[in-house]
């Protein structure tokens, strides 16, 4: 855990992402992708299946998760040719992931007859049980979050994507997304109640 | 405003190591003074390191069989659509891609402003040959007899003619002109934001500026210079939006 009183430790500092595909791999998958070679869209597929669906299991939840991802990889591959390579593949594919989260939950909540917006608005259950173990509470609160507040949250701080891709993949400015982080984390910390941190919990 | 409510804000970003030096000494200053604000501190980070820390979740094995079939079902569907339909698809994701997709409304309005513009057009067009007939047909010259005389009645208005030609004459420097004082007026909010931007940024607009300028001066008159300074304008606009001019050194090129 941070010493906060301590300078922050090079490794917070260090950039955090886990992509490793250069453009020319991207770029030689793509050409095979769009030949419709089904080895190269498997190998697409498999380089990408944990984040997407990863991403898609913590928007949307885990009983839409396999939908959703089922629609990204369809768009994926039925877009590709269409993909003018203005942003990275991965940038690509996150954004297609999140959007076709957040339409999935808008879709959802009219079938539901409560707008997205509306669920928003739902007042968080007021205990989320305080003996679970921290990541279970975390994933708990997570599905009580605001869409757009789960989507950032899991971009930066479940992926480790850096601000500037969670900005190309939500489409807004790196100031926004900055700020939506801070709002996500601090409605995180009403939701979780005050005490995560183990030091300063207090004693039973 | 307490320095509890000026620190909070900064929490996240000094967590995440992305305050500079001066500002971190600040935060770190104020963490060990305040036990409130260190214990959201602490549980910021503790929240934060739980994110990260949380299990990736792997796909059911069936996800890829179910995508192919998707795919499988997709392309038949495709198959089966009449040709204008694949058209018509073909376009929307043209469309897409160049990142315009109009909903209904959308192409409502440029139905009507389509039809307006070309109400208008043709209005014009009308009038003018209306005006063509009047004003510039020659006098006929009947060969051995001179000129003939003009009747009174078909003569053109003579203010009309002036004002009409001057005014056309008129419209290439009017527009340059506008176009001068709408970059004067940016130049002058891009002079006064640009205090708060890093000497980097500071003097890769004040390049980028010499640059587009450079290009108005070689681009001469008329519509070839119009573009060079719309070009600019577009570049102002864009810088200004930004706050931190970060925009100013790499964008809107």
């Amino acid at each position: 855990m941070t010493d906060l009183a301590e300078p922050a430790p090079a490794a917070l500092a260090e950039p955090r992402t886990r992509v490793s595909a250069t453009l020319t791999d991207d770029a030689h998958l793509i050409a095979a992708c769009r030949r419709g070679e089904a080895r190269a869209m498997e190998m697409l597929y498999h380089q990408y299946k944990r984040r997407v669906f990863g991403m898609a299991h913590r928007i949307v939840g885990g009983s839409d998760a396999e939908e959703v991802a089922q629609e990204v990889f369809v768009r994926v591959f039925r877009g590709l040719a269409a993909f003018r390579g203005d942003s990275a593949l991965s940038t690509w594919i996150y954004r297609l992931t999140v959007n076709a989260a957040l339409s999935h939950l808008a879709r959802r909540g009219r079938r539901h007859e409560v707008g997205d917006e509306g669920l928003t608005e739902l007042p968080a259950p007021a205990v989320i049980e305080r003996d679970s173990a921290l990541a279970a509470r975390i994933e708990t609160a997570l599905t009580q979050l605001p869409a757009g507040y789960r989507a950032i949250l899991v971009l930066h701080d479940v992926e480790g994507l850096s601000h500037e891709e969670c900005a190309a993949i939500l489409e807004c400015r790196i100031g926004t997304c900055k700020s939506q982080l801070h709002k996500a984390r601090a409605r995180m910390r009403e939701l979780l109640g005050p005490g995560l941190d183990e030091r300063s919990s207090p004693k039973p | 405003m307490t320095m509890c409510d000026k620190i909070r804000p900064r929490l996240t970003a000094y967590l995440d190591g992305e305050l500079a030096d001066e500002h971190g000494s600040v935060v770190r200053g104020h963490l060990r003074e305040c036990p409130a604000c260190r214990e959201m501190a602490r549980d910021e980070a503790a929240l934060r390191d739980g994110l990260r820390a949380l299990a990736p979740v792997d796909p059911p094995a069936a996800l890829w069989a179910g995508i192919l079939a998707r795919l499988a079902a997709e392309e038949v569907a495709d198959a089966r659509k009449p040709r204008w339909r694949r058209h018509a698809g073909r376009w929307l994701r043209w469309l897409r891609a160049a990142r315009f997709a109009p909903t209904m409304p959308q192409l409502a309005a440029a139905a009507v402003v389509a039809v307006a513009a070309i109400g208008l057009l043709t209005w014009r067009t009308h009038r003018s040959d209306d005006a063509g007939h009047v004003v510039v047909a020659p006098p006929l010259v009947h060969p051995g007899h001179g000129p003939a005389p003009v009747p009174p009645a078909t003569q053109a208005p003579a203010a009309l003619h002036g004002d009409v030609t001057e005014e056309l004459l008129a419209e290439p420097a009017q527009t340059t002109a506008s176009y001068a004082r709408v970059i004067e007026e940016l130049m002058k909010l891009a002079e006064q934001d640009s205090t708060g931007w890093s000497a980097e940024a500071r003097a890769a607009f004040n390049a980028r500026i010499t640059g587009l300028r450079d290009a108005i001066a070689r681009a001469g008159q008329g519509h070839p210079s119009h573009l060079a300074q719309s070009s600019m304008i577009h570049y102002l606009q864009t810088a200004l939006a930004r706050e931190d001019g970060l925009l100013a050194a790499g964008g809107a090129q």
